[in-house]
């Protein structure tokens, strides 16, 4: 049986009016496994969130294939979108929607069965302790709330893959542990993550594999443990610097 | 892609809940309607009457010359008219022309054949001032009253009834409404015209560019559904919220004007012409919901390009004058509803609007006013349909600029 998250020489190329052409992506390939954190570490502009927005449909694959669960992201991107649910700096939730209806909304918009979604609406405000704001307008909310509501939207269908791009930027460290904890949570219950991140401590502390992406290229891939043992680096934060540097390739 | 109904209901009923809960759209799509136009009508109207009465109480200079003494009477009601004043002047013609005489009346030798102390008067005014001509229809009223009067004692002295020495007489009954009402009348298709626009305005931006701003955009690009049931979901809530609005200032207009400006229409004649026939519902619903399809498709296109609302507006506005330029053609006096006018879109659609408000229905340029603009919504969506297409649209990576994705996308440079 083939991984829930299959990337295959995945490549992506953008035109520039000053730059000309640029590979955003350049032939990247990897598995995430089922019920695995899978870390996407590399600094900004290494080509994070085009991948990540390339499993997620938001773009087309200039080159190679990609599958989730089953579903391949060119020929049958509502199957993929289905399939996922998808988090990052980038995606907001309706202002004006309160939070009940806002989980309600994604749930029936990822296609959750109708008959079910006021059981899951009621299961996702206990699971993320919503209570006290689930009929408060997202406008009116906090930003530790809103990212509550955020990651709550993203399981709203539960979906079997999700994609967290960055979900801690521009958090305090408490509502960034707090994100980390939830994501945490979502591995437990059996959930096959791709999380992409700048930050070290992060990675070290949320990843069963990790791979280091710089140039659009991944220059590793493996568990911590076998970055450790194959670069005889300890830290995590030495062992991205010595692959970006050398532009070693192992994976 | 697929078009999921299902989806479309479950987005539109989204996009339409955050509209009513959005300050800016009930303001300009519903209360403005309701509320603001028909008040500024109303000023207007008042303003209007306000002035008319003004000018009505300005003083006529006027200048009686060789007046007839058999007919010295006539100078008294000169005289005793609170709207005249008598003046002198030696060249009149010129006074006239530099406004400081407004008309001369000349009292001209009757001819041979006519009956002793019979008269004819010239009266030299000058039409294009407003002044000038009020003079003349007051010599014309004082003239004729003074005519009545002198038969009716020349009557009575003869022993002949007013009915006997008038052979014939002439009533008149108008079966148009009055000037007012006409000119209402007009107003009220224009109004509709510009509330569709207004009403699709700030829908059409805050459901794309207002998306871009929000961050909203990329979450439902992820979502399990086509585009194109996303696409056609926002579509259907701008033209919704586009034809409430105009519906809603119709029916404002409607109801606040014909109990407003009853007093302005001469004691109530022809308010019964602000009625609108239930008839022509079929007719106006048609037109409206045609064009709040093409009005909603033409703002969606262009708002689509911009990053944030202001851009949005920017990128909104030229077509939106775009839109009401037409209603100059409405301007035109005596236009009428031609098979050449039905061809021109927004414009086609008012006149059979103001048609179908009196009661008219020329059914052949009714269907090809339809066709016309439901080819309009045809192309609308063929070009909103070709812009999606590009992913570089979807990201944003025109800066705003619809000029760039044609120079870069459509025309390949």
């Amino acid at each position: 049986m083939s991984a829930p998250v299959v990337v295959s020489n995945l490549a992506k190329t953008f035109y520039d009016e000053g730059r000309g052409q640029i590979k955003a992506v350049d032939s990247i390939s990897f598995e995430c496994h089922e019920g695995q954190i899978f870390g996407l570490l590399g600094a900004n502009g290494a080509g994070k969130t085009t991948t990540l927005r390339m499993l997620s449909t938001i773009l087309t694959p200039t080159a190679g294939t990609a599958s989730i669960m089953g579903h391949d992201v060119v020929k049958d991107p509502e199957g993929v979108r289905k399939s996922l649910g998808f988090y990052s700096a980038t995606t907001a939730l309706y202002p004006r929607l309160t939070t009940r209806e806002t989980i309600e909304f994604f749930a029936r918009i990822n296609q959750y069965p109708s008959e079910r979604v006021p059981e899951r609406v009621e299961y996702l405000i206990h699971r993320f302790d919503l209570h006290k704001y689930a009929d408060a307008r997202i406008e009116k909310l906090s930003s530790g709330m809103k990212q509550k509501v955020s990651i709550a939207r993203t399981v709203a269908h539960d979906p079997a893959i999700l994609i967290f791009d960055e979900p801690t930027v521009g958090l305090d460290v408490l509502n960034a542990l707090d994100v980390q904890d939830s994501i945490s949570e979502l591995r437990s219950e059996g959930k096959t993550i791709i999380f992409s991140t700048h930050i070290m401590s992060e990675a070290e502390r949320l990843c069963d594999r990790i791979a280091i992406i710089h140039g659009g290229q991944i220059l590793a891939s493996d568990t911590l443990a076998g970055l450790r043992e194959s670069t005889g680096q300890h830290y995590l934060e030495d062992i991205f610097v010595l692959y970006v540097k050398a532009g070693l390739e192992t994976v | 892609m697929v078009l999921s109904w299902k989806d479309v209901r479950v987005l539109y009923l989204r996009e339409v809940r955050s509209a009513l809960r959005d300050r800016t759209i009930v303001t300009n799509s519903v209360l403005l309607p309701i509320f603001l136009y028909p008040v500024l009508i109303w000023l207007a109207y008042t303003g209007i009457t306000f002035i008319s009465g003004q000018n009505e109480e300005l003083k006529s200079r006027i200048m009686l010359k060789d007046l007839p003494a058999a007919h010295a009477s006539l100078s008294k009601q000169f005289e005793t008219d609170k709207a005249v004043v008598l003046s002198k002047s030696a060249n009149p013609a010129e006074d006239i022309r530099a406004g400081t005489l407004d008309a001369l009346v000349e009292f001209l030798p009757a001819s041979s054949s006519d009956a002793a102390d019979n008269f004819a008067v010239r009266i030299t005014f000058d039409e294009s001032q407003d002044q000038s001509d009020r003079a003349k229809r007051r010599i014309d009223q004082i003239i004729s009253k003074y005519r009545d009067d002198f038969l009716q004692q020349q009557a009575v002295r003869l022993g002949i009834s007013r009915e006997q020495y008038q052979n014939f007489k002439v009533d008149d009954k108008n079966l148009s409404s009055n000037r007012q009402v006409s000119a209402f009348m007009i107003i009220l298709p224009i109004f509709f015209i510009v509330m569709l626009a207004v009403g699709a305005m700030h829908p059409a931006i805050d459901s794309t560019a207002g998306e871009r701003e929000n961050s909203t955009w990329e979450t439902m690009m992820s979502a399990a559904t086509s585009r194109t049931s996303i696409l056609v979901a926002k579509y259907f809530y701008v033209a919704t919220m586009s034809f409430i609005a105009a519906f809603l200032n119709l029916f404002a207009m409607m109801a606040s004007m014909g109990t407003v400006l009853a007093p302005m229409f001469q004691g109530g004649r022809g308010t019964s012409s602000l009625r609108i026939p239930i008839e022509s519902a079929p007719v106006i619903l048609a037109g409206a919901a045609l064009l709040a399809l093409f009005v909603a498709a033409g703002m969606m296109i262009f708002a689509s390009f911009a990053r944030n609302y202001k851009e949005g507006q920017s990128m909104v506005g030229p077509f939106y004058i775009a839109l009401i330029m037409p209603i100059m053609f409405f301007q035109t006096p005596g236009l009428a509803f031609t098979t050449r006018m039905a061809l021109v879109p927004v414009a086609n659609v008012m006149m059979m609007i103001r048609e179908a408000m009196q009661g008219i229905y020329h059914w052949p340029l009714i269907g090809l006013t339809l066709a016309v603009e439901f080819g309009c919504v045809i192309i609308a969506l063929r070009i909103a349909v070709l812009i999606i297409q590009h992913e570089d649209f979807v990201m944003g990576s025109y800066n705003g600029s619809f000029g760039k994705f044609a120079k870069e996308r459509l025309l390949g440079k």
